[in-house]
């Protein structure tokens, strides 16, 4: 039995056109799993889906062979499934203490939520100088870290980030890989969308290639990273004249 | 001087009282973005309790304050599930609210009108003629009772906030609802609740309004313009920033009222809400909303 499966998928936006078309695919525990694809392939949709938030057409989502596929996101989060969504996941008028707070808004237990506020500030010595700086105030690499330190307060089984190094500074970019090392290190299993593939690819065990709603290829990181196709058309790497550029999406 | 910090006196204790009756309306836009043009029928329906409670059975109406509350915050309940529920998913639901909440303050209104009639009311307890006389200064006892009740109240919803499970659900809710959702609060519920305790304030604030002004059914919509500037100069959907806008409107209408005679004070807030969407569209503590 697979640990996380995405069984034939198919999920769009209130009336719009199907995004996912019957994706498939399968997630080993512990493992880092990087999607990439051009824009418009159904990343974040996919993580939308997983995490509850879009429920799917057809198709399932199991997690240990238990559907997830028709709960609230709030169900889904107490199955230990966390999602860091791309951007304004934070709460601007509350301090940096209370974001971490609200990251454990499911434990009744408030002593343990203190506990574990608690080894957040102690993995993050940073958050705990800003503790009680409204989130506004964050610097951007600062409010990513928060986004993702936050979901520590869970200890949750399978995080899922989505494009977390969008608008940081190269040298932020790697800082936020660093805390994606971490969660590995504590045995959660991450599934990641990255634009940035080449960077996203180095930090990853394995690899899912989106394209118009389907599975075009997966293979091991290493694996998709030497592929000269995959090169080609999404880490605009191939050696001759042309180059392909990744087109930005005007609104993120 | 004296003249001045009678005004003062006169100003903030009033002001107190409709930072009370904004502060549910400026929850419930917060959390919901409905522009509930319905909060002061809500407000003057809780009054009649207080009315008929103190004529018929002789309770007094600062006692009728927890029970506005009780019984307001259940009917608010009540109508969020039968109005509002049903359309939370529309994307045009913001839009929809101020139809919605003008059709239920018609609803009321028209109910209210039916019952009671369109005449003035007024609760008369024995403090609401009586006055404390410091020196040269005197302060009406029903306006300083109103106002202290209406400042522990605020305190109270500001504690609840600040320190509860519910009251984090409620400003996280407030301040990005996805994200909210995200990590596990249900916003379908947090709403709910949040349109009962909104109308739960109204409801306390109508037992203090059912001793300070006569009220009519119809009144409302006096009531509604002034709430909404009030609330649009503190930045709506900011508690503080109805507190503060409640006080300082309230003390400048005082002095327009002490100046030019009472028959301006009302102009005070039509011409504060001119102003501030001129100058400061956002309010004091609002955010800076960028075009789309």
């Amino acid at each position: 039995m697979a640990y996380l499966e995405i069984d034939n998928i198919v999920a769009g936006y209130s009336h719009g056109p199907d995004i996912l078309r019957g994706l498939s695919a399968t997630v080993e525990q512990g493992q880092v799993v990087c999607v990439i694809g051009p824009n418009g392939a159904g990343k974040s949709t996919l993580l939308k889906v997983i995490s509850g938030l879009l429920h799917p057409r057809g198709g399932d989502i199991r997690l240990r062979g238990e559907s997830i596929s028709s709960l609230r996101p709030d169900e889904v989060l107490r199955r230990g499934i966390c999602f860091v969504p791309q951007e304004r996941s934070l709460f601007p008028d509350m301090s940096v203490r209370e974001n971490i707070r609200m990251g454990g808004y499911i434990l009744k237990d408030r002593d343990e939520l203190d506990r574990r506020i608690e080894s957040v500030f102690e993995t993050f010595p940073r958050l705990r100088e800003r503790a009680n700086q409204h989130a506004r105030t964050l610097s951007g690499g600062e409010q990513q870290m928060l986004a993702m330190g936050r979901t520590l307060v869970l200890e949750p089984e399978i995080v899922l980030l989505d494009e977390p190094s969008l608008g940081l500074a190269p040298q932020i970019v790697e800082q936020v890989f660093e805390i994606m090392n971490l969660f590995t290190e504590k045995g959660m299993t991450v599934l990641l969308v990255e634009q940035n593939a080449q960077k996203g690819l180095e930090y990853s065990d394995w690899c899912c290639v989106l394209d118009l709603g389907t599975m075009l290829f997966e293979g091991s990181a290493d694996s998709v990273l030497d592929d000269p196709r995959i090169q080609e058309l999404y880490l605009g790497r191939r050696q001759g004249a042309r180059v392909t550029v990744q087109p930005q999406e005007g609104v993120a | 001087m004296t003249e001045i910090l009678q005004i003062l006196i006169l100003g903030l204790t009033l002001g107190g009282v409709y930072a009370l009756m904004a502060s549910g309306l400026t929850l419930i836009f917060g959390v919901m973005r409905i522009v509930n043009l319905a909060h002061p029928i809500f407000i003057i329906a809780a009054a009649y309790i207080s009315y008929v409670l103190f004529t018929r059975f002789n309770i007094d109406p600062l006692l009728t304050v927890p029970i506005n509350m009780v019984v307001m915050f259940f009917f608010g309940i009540l109508v969020y599930r039968l109005v509002f529920a049903r359309e939370a998913e529309n994307p045009r639901y913001s839009e929809m609210t101020v139809l919605l909440t003008f059709g239920v303050a018609l609803i009321l209104d028209g109910t209210l009108g039916y019952i009671f009639s369109n005449t003035q009311r007024i609760t008369s307890p024995s403090y609401s003629t009586q006055a404390f006389f410091i020196g040269d200064l005197f302060i009406p006892k029903a306006q300083l009772y109103a106002g202290i009740f209406s400042m522990v109240l605020l305190i109270a919803l500001w504690a609840f906030l600040k320190f509860t499970p519910m009251g984090y659900a409620i400003r996280a809710t407030t301040q990005n609802r996805s994200a909210a959702q995200l990590l596990g609060v249900n916003v379908a519920r947090i709403s709910m609740l949040t349109f009962g305790i909104g109308i739960g304030l109204a409801g306390a604030s109508g037992a203090l309004m059912s001793f300070l002004f006569s009220f009519f059914p119809a009144k409302h919509w006096e009531w509604i313009a002034l709430l909404m500037s009030l609330i649009v100069l503190g930045g709506m959907g900011k508690q503080l920033g109805a507190v503060v806008g409640a006080l300082i409107l309230s003390v400048a209408a005082a002095f327009v009222s002490n100046i030019f005679g009472p028959t301006w004070s009302p102009v005070t807030f039509f011409l504060a809400l001119f102003i501030i969407l001129l100058v400061r569209p956002q309010g004091l503590f609002g955010d800076k909303v960028e075009a789309t």
